[in-house]
């Protein structure tokens, strides 16, 4: 199995503390929403739990391995990252860029390419370039070409946040839905996405961890009101409890 | 395919039309008695002079369609040419040092070697400027290419003349810097088809990886790609490919920028596809300009390079302007 465990993160950038002392123990199989405010380092955590930056100190483990013991390609095999800004250089078709997802697996099935093209409503799109997609066009054929080896664990970095309601509730789902037998890390912006779909969330702030709870029991938690630096009203609704965000000085 | 039997055929025409070309036109019959062994002495200047050198011209031009689209893909910035970016002035630098310092070692051997190190050097010099003031974007890249090329182009200024004089005269390194195909022996149009084939097989090695590294730095990484050995493989590569194609051409510009281009109209911007049909643009390209170089001021030989950089400076003005209005 192959959760993920960190301890004692550090990164250090031009005098700047992005992580300062983080240690987490992620699960093979769950859901976790990652929130903050603006530089809690969020966006920097996922990079370093996927291999893509180097911390200062401290290490990450997968599974029973380093993680920076493992040669750039199994490490690419175990981990999915869906960046949060991804525009790529050369204006490739759907089909290719899929391709190029699936030539990191290894023993792919034959079926893989297209299974993803049916599960992201890619069917027909195989030939259109890059540059004439739309917003949820794009997050969806970057979900594909990162899933299509199928990773143990996928790490998301606020994948939708660009786009409109329908889509952002339809890849923030299927990205909760792989938790149940597989790990999931989201990084979510919106708080009642985090709190609605994600089973454990953890809150970041100035790069630490500030609560890591599940995500029934953070969402009364005051913490997350003098994190934001806002007053929450928690409005109960039939589905749940939904958040309101008043200005207020606490 | 189909662009595949295009691209053949205009090159195997562009061939015809080249070897024809000079300020003595032959028509396809003299080039067919040529072939065939003719001993008339038309027939021997036509096949020991004129059709190694429009060979050996499309060789270069296929060199530099292969250098330019492997700077273009690690530099993901379709504005790199190895001419703009220091590298070919590298090379120059050295193989004009191999020119006119007397070294122990035989000049045909010196020569390429000085080049590679040269192209290697400056490209790495420039990578490292850029990356040291931060500056790794499209702009920060080409602005210290250009100073680095800037400074090469002195020092070889300064090498031509303080050291050329009576037994190496300044004429021979100025028309080869300034661009020339040299009428290479049958011999050495073999040679120079092995490093051709080499280079191509070299950077087809790097074709999947170029175009994982066009993803960006996060998702090439995030796809198992090690950035930077990768790059430093790749930039050593290209410096293999263009200072052979320095070494057989001297300094042609813009033809590595404009190949690649056309190709990518061509046959998409995946490099398995592109590369060899950006050697095959590039050889066209100079094929056709060594052509007009031979033969459009009888008896005199304008330098391959500037009939290049006549046609090709527009072509990167176009360019530029386009990238500059998105």
């Amino acid at each position: 199995m192959t959760g993920i465990a960190a301890s004692n993160l550090v990164l250090k950038r031009n005098g700047a503390t992005l992580l300062d002392d983080v240690s987490l123990t992620l699960a093979a199989r769950e859901s976790v929403a990652v929130i903050g405010p603006n530089g809690a380092g969020k966006s920097t955590l996922l990079k370093v739990l996927a291999g893509i930056e180097a911390s200062t100190s401290g290490r990450v483990r997968i599974g029973d391995r380093d993680l920076a013991s493992l040669s750039s390609a199994a490490r690419a095999r175990a981990i999915g990252f869906l960046p949060q800004y991804f525009d790529p250089h050369w204006d490739l078709t759907v089909g290719e860029l899929v391709r190029l997802g699936a030539e990191r697996g290894e023993r792919l099935p034959e079926d893989a390419i297209e299974k993803m093209g049916d599960q992201f409503e890619l069917v027909g799109l195989g030939h259109r370039r890059w540059s004439t997609l739309s917003g949820g066009e794009r997050a969806r054929v970057l979900l594909a070409a990162v899933l299509v080896v199928d990773p143990p664990a996928l790490l998301a970095d606020e994948p939708a946040a660009s786009l409109d309601i329908r889509h952002r509730l339809d890849v923030i789902e299927a990205l909760a839905q792989r938790g149940r037998d597989r790990l999931s890390v989201v990084v979510v912006h919106d708080l009642d996405l985090a709190f609605g779909f994600f089973d454990r969330v953890i809150l970041m702030a100035r790069g630490r961890i500030v609560a890591d709870e599940p995500a029934h029991r953070l969402i009364d938690d005051p913490r997350l009101d003098t994190t934001f630096g806002v007053r929450f009203d928690r409005l109960k609704t039939p589905d749940g409890v939904l958040l309101r965000a008043t200005k207020e000085r606490l | 395919m189909k662009i595949w039997l295009g691209l053949g055929l205009v090159l195997a025409v562009a061939l015809v039309v080249a070897a024809c070309a000079g300020h003595d036109w032959a028509s396809p019959a003299d080039l067919m008695r040529a072939v065939a062994g003719d001993m008339d002495l038309r027939s021997r200047l036509l096949f020991e002079w004129r059709i190694p050198r429009v060979l050996a011209a499309a060789f270069v031009g296929g060199l530099l369609g292969l250098g330019g689209t492997v700077f273009q893909g690690v530099f993901r910035n379709p504005l790199a040419e190895p001419y703009l970016l220091g590298s070919a002035g590298g090379a120059a630098l050295g193989a004009t040092f191999a020119l006119l310092v007397p070294l122990a070692a035989p000049q045909a051997l010196v020569l390429p070697l000085l080049a590679f190190a040269g192209a290697w050097g400056a490209t790495v010099l420039v990578i490292g400027i850029s990356r040291v003031s931060g500056a790794v974007d499209a702009a920060g890249m080409l602005l210290a290419g250009v100073a680095v090329a800037a400074i090469l182009g002195a020092l070889r200024s300064f090498f031509m003349l303080a050291l050329s004089d009576e037994t190496v005269s300044l004429q021979v390194v100025l028309s080869w810097v300034l661009g020339g195909v040299q009428t290479p022996t049958w011999a050495g149009l073999g040679l120079l088809t092995v490093i051709a084939i080499v280079c191509l097989g070299l950077t087809m090695l790097l074709a999947g990886r170029l175009d994982i590294l066009g993803l960006g730095e996060t998702m090439a990484t995030a796809f198992g790609l090690n950035v930077n050995r990768f790059i430093a493989v790749a930039v050593l590569a290209g410096s293999v490919v263009v200072a052979a194609a320095v070494a057989f051409g001297g300094l042609v510009a813009f033809v590595g920028l404009a190949a690649p281009h056309i190709a990518r109209w061509l046959v998409g911007p995946l490099h398995r596809p592109l590369l060899p049909a950006s050697a095959l643009v590039g050889a066209i390209i100079v094929t056709l300009a060594d052509a007009i170089a031979r033969s459009a001021l009888p008896p005199a030989e304008i330098p391959l390079g500037l009939v290049t950089a006549v046609a090709g400076g527009p072509f990167f003005i176009l360019l530029l302007a386009r990238r500059l209005r998105t």
